[in-house]
């Protein structure tokens, strides 16, 4: 059974994060992230926190479904710790970097206040 | 006060940029650690050597002009070029190289990374 190992809503966004998006990255921190990273950052509360994302997940921005194709080797302590995630639509099947999260090299949403993250495991 | 020593930080194993000379003063005190799981080994270890004050991020904050030093376990992408950017020396506990959309403010003269206790030597 596909089952929510992660999830959360957000409550503020940075005013470079349209930038970021362009250049195929969303970078999201947890409220406690100090100031300066919120300029950037999509800014969000989790609800549940079972895991972070793994190969082979689905990750929903509201109705936007991205396939997880691979995840650096600090991913999980960066969004269970500091809320901090790095997603990055470009395709990649091995991490360029220890913090990243890839999905497929598709354009990434607009994300506005409220809006909701969902890591969904795969059978 | 003013009783405070220099440290010079290279970069670890499969790192990249530094060395670096921290040298903590009354102005710049701080040794900003924006890590998870509050002050980082290798923040504390700045701290102890150089007399300066560990402090962490994500509980509170100070001013940029008062940091001698920030301490990141960035994977890559944000934090990386976040402090570099404001002019800020960084240290990465990962050992990660120039990247992400503020790729072009990470220089050698500001950044160093694959930093362990080890790396931090008294000068």
């Amino acid at each position: 059974m596909p089952e929510i190992v992660y999830s959360s809503t957000v409550t503020a966004v940075g005013e470079l994060v349209p930038d970021f998006a362009e250049q195929g990255v969303l970078v999201w921190f947890g409220e406690n992230a100090p100031a300066e990273l919120h300029e950037f950052s999509i800014i969000h509360v989790p609800e549940v926190a079972t895991r972070a994302p793994q190969k082979g997940d689905m990750i929903k921005i509201n109705e936007n479904v991205f396939n997880v194709l691979a995840v650096g080797s600090v991913a999980s302590e960066n969004l269970l710790n500091l809320g901090h995630l790095d997603l990055k639509a470009n395709g990649l099947t091995e991490p360029e970097m220890p913090g990243d999260v890839n999905v497929e090299a598709v354009s990434l949403p607009t994300v506005q206040v409220g809006d909701r993250l969902v890591v969904i495991s795969q059978p | 006060m003013g009783a405070y020593k220099s440290v010079v930080i290279s970069a670890g194993k499969g790192g990249w940029g530094g060395p670096l000379t921290i040298t903590p003063t009354d102005d710049r005190p701080y040794i900003y650690s924006v890590t998870g799981g509050g002050i980082h080994p290798v923040a504390a270890r700045i701290a102890e050597i150089t007399g300066g004050i560990p402090f962490d991020g994500f509980k509170s904050s100070v001013p940029f002009d008062k940091i001698a030093v920030a301490v990141i376990d960035c994977g890559g992408t944000a934090r990386v070029g976040v402090y570099p950017m404001k002019k800020v020396l960084t240290v990465d506990i990962h050992a990660t190289s120039p990247a992400g959309p503020l790729a072009m403010f990470i220089t050698k003269e500001l950044f160093v990374s694959g930093v362990k206790a080890v790396d931090i030597k008294e000068s």
